[in-house]
């Protein structure tokens, strides 16, 4: 079973995603800012995620905080960014700093799951 | 900023002052050439006079010497005629005094003549009266010298009236000249003081025309440095607080149309989480269809929808801020207008196949790449497409043609609807604004979707038209331009996935 950690600082949109994530079958661990994120994928070990969502805007640490974190101590899990800004660079910024792919806010449904899909069997064919 | 004495003021001394010397300049000129002129008179009468007094004198002379020694010998000398003889001597003597005036060279003409003449008497003319002969050399001696001093009074009073004669022509003459150049003078002090006066009305006058000028080209922080006479530098006082008001007012608007345009992003940003949740959930909850009864099912739908609805309706709002904003942005990059259109196509489907319409595309053969922001010019189409979609009656055709026209390529979305009038034409781009012309009035959408495609094509640097038949339909053009290495290219990368809309 595919397992994702997501992170979203608005607790109706992190439940819904929870919900709904959870029905399409997936393992979902979920944490409202930048530090509980990091604090779950502690927690979780070696059964670590096999895809991180992180909302880029968060309080107290922001999504694109992790990011750089994770990438700094040398983590390859794919990340998917949300991100509210619709900017026409956003994306080529996301990825320079080390995401994976990135998707704006509000998203298609369809999209989202596409995405994280491409993702996780990326992971597994040992494709970044 | 340097005030000059306003010029009303300028203009009355001016004049004042003008006036006053011209009037003294000729009064006085004319006044003295009439004084000249009368002087001359009254000299050269006088002198006239004093040359009769002295011509009588002379006759007198001649008398008296006839009456002490008569031309015919029978005669006898006779003291009557010699005293009458010397009293009208003596008479013009005095009358020439009278003559001479101040002249002293003539009173001393005459003096000696009047000496000349009782010296003669005395010594010539008693002799005689008495029968005695005076001696002859003093007699002519004493004749000649009466003679010569009526020569010489006579000559002075010829010279007299000589010297005054040059007196009166070199007065003329010069107080003509005097007159002349003090008119000269006059009028050059006029030309100097009008010309200051232009000049100093030149100057600020002009900056004043360049700062309207400016103003009117709409570079609200103009301001002229104010100088130049009164009237002048209130009327570029006048200007400067017309051009704060102007700034002011135009800040203000500038601040409001932020406000407005941050409110409207706030909101729009703000509204979009509990959005997606409200969808998210409907969604979810629309694939438990099993566990739901019918009427708890239709409801999920309506909020699903819904839900979409203004989330689209959200997201056009988003763009049009932001393009009010100046920060909505695009990627353009060498796009295939063929993928374009392939793009859309598979997007517009299912809704033109929900109203039984065709839709057929047609590209031009071998067009080149267009540069374009694939997403955002992709949404220009479907709004396009959407909106035949919508307006056109079921069963008709939507037509979506590429072709080149010069260095760009034209796109052109027709369909066979109600068409729009002149009228709506005009207003087709406007935000909110809908075509409602009797059975289309019944027509979703947030009214948004054709100024949205005119900002982004305008973005692109393209143009946007509608043209239209009434009941014939409706045609809306745009260009973009041709990709600078128009080769062509690999298909757009779908950055969003097509067809999830709706």
């Amino acid at each position: 079973m595919t397992r994702l950690l997501v992170a979203d600082d608005s607790e109706t949109v992190l439940l819904m995603l929870q919900r709904r994530l959870e029905m399409e079958g997936y393992d979902v661990v979920t944490a409202s800012d930048g530090f509980e994120a990091l604090e779950r994928l502690r927690e979780a070990g070696a059964k670590e995620p096999d895809v991180i969502l992180l909302d880029a805007m968060m309080p107290n640490m922001s999504g694109t905080e992790v990011l750089e974190r994770l990438r700094e101590s040398g983590s390859k899990i794919p990340v998917l960014m949300i991100s509210a800004h619709l900017d026409a660079q956003e994306p080529d910024r996301m990825r320079s700093l080390g995401a994976s792919d990135c998707i704006p806010k509000p998203f298609e449904w369809e999209e989202l799951i596409g995405k994280i899909e491409e993702l996780a069997d990326g992971k597994d064919s040992g494709v970044e | 900023m340097r005030v000059n004495p306003s010029l009303t003021a300028r203009l009355r001394i001016g004049f004042g002052v003008l006036f006053a010397l011209l009037l003294a300049v000729s009064l006085l000129g004319v006044g003295r050439l009439f004084q000249i002129r009368v002087n001359y008179e009254d000299e050269i009468t006088r002198y006239f006079q004093l040359e009769l007094e002295s011509e009588r004198l002379r006759a007198a002379f001649i008398l008296e010497q006839a009456s002490a020694r008569p031309a015919i010998p029978q005669q006898k000398p006779s003291r009557a005629e010699l005293d009458r003889a010397a009293t009208s001597f003596a008479d013009a003597v005095s009358r020439a005094r009278g003559f001479a005036g101040s002249d002293a060279g003539v009173n001393v003409r005459v003096d000696q003549l009047a000496s000349a003449e009782s010296a003669w008497r005395r010594s010539v003319g008693e002799a005689l009266l008495r029968g005695n002969l005076p001696p002859p050399a003093g007699e002519r001696r004493r004749t000649s010298a009466v003679t010569t001093a009526g020569d010489a009074l006579s000559n002075s009073a010829r010279n007299g009236r000589d010297a005054a004669q040059d007196e009166a022509r070199d007065d003329t003459r010069n107080t003509t000249i005097l007159v002349a150049a003090g008119l000269i003078g006059g009028l050059l002090a006029a030309l100097i003081l009008f010309t200051g006066l232009i000049n100093s009305m030149r100057a600020p006058l002009g900056r004043l025309v360049e700062g309207a000028r400016r103003l009117a080209g709409g570079d609200l922080k103009t301001r002229v440095e104010v100088g130049g006479p009164v009237e002048i530098a209130t009327l570029g006082n006048a200007f400067n607080e017309m051009a704060n008001s102007l700034e002011r007012d135009a800040r203000e608007r500038d601040r409001v149309e932020r406000m407005k345009d941050d409110f409207v992003l706030t909101v729009s940003h703000e509204l979009r989480t509990p959005v997606t949740v409200v969808k998210g959930f409907a969604e979810m909850l629309t694939e438990q269809r099993k566990s739901l009864n019918s009427t708890q099912y239709e409801a999920v739908e309506v909020i699903a929808e819904s839900a979409t609805q203004l989330q689209k309706m959200i997201n056009d709002l988003l763009d049009l801020a932001r393009s009010d904003a100046g920060k909505l942005r695009i990627e353009p990059e060498p796009t295939s207008v063929r993928s374009l259109a392939r793009r859309v196509g598979r997007q517009m489907r299912p809704h033109f196949e929900e109203r039984d319409q065709r839709f057929t595309v047609s590209v031009e053969k071998d067009l080149p790449d267009v540069e374009a922001d694939p997403d955002r010019i992709s949404q220009v189409l479907a709004n396009l497409l959407m909106n035949a979609n919508k307006y056109a009656p079921e069963g008709s055709e939507v037509r979506l043609a590429a072709t080149r026209v010069r260095e760009e390529v034209e796109f052109a979305v027709s369909d066979e609807g109600p068409g729009l009038g002149e009228e709506e034409l005009e207003h087709v781009f406007d935000r909110f604004w809908r075509a409602e012309s009797g059975e289309t009035q019944s027509v979703g959408g947030t009214g948004l979707g054709l100024a949205i495609a005119k900002s982004l094509v305008e973005l692109h640097g393209g143009a946007i038209t509608a043209n239209s038949v009434p009941g014939e339909g409706a045609t809306f053009r745009f260009v973009l331009p041709i990709a600078k290495d128009g080769r062509p290219r690999r298909a757009t990368r779908g950055r969003t996935k097509a067809g999830a809309a709706g």
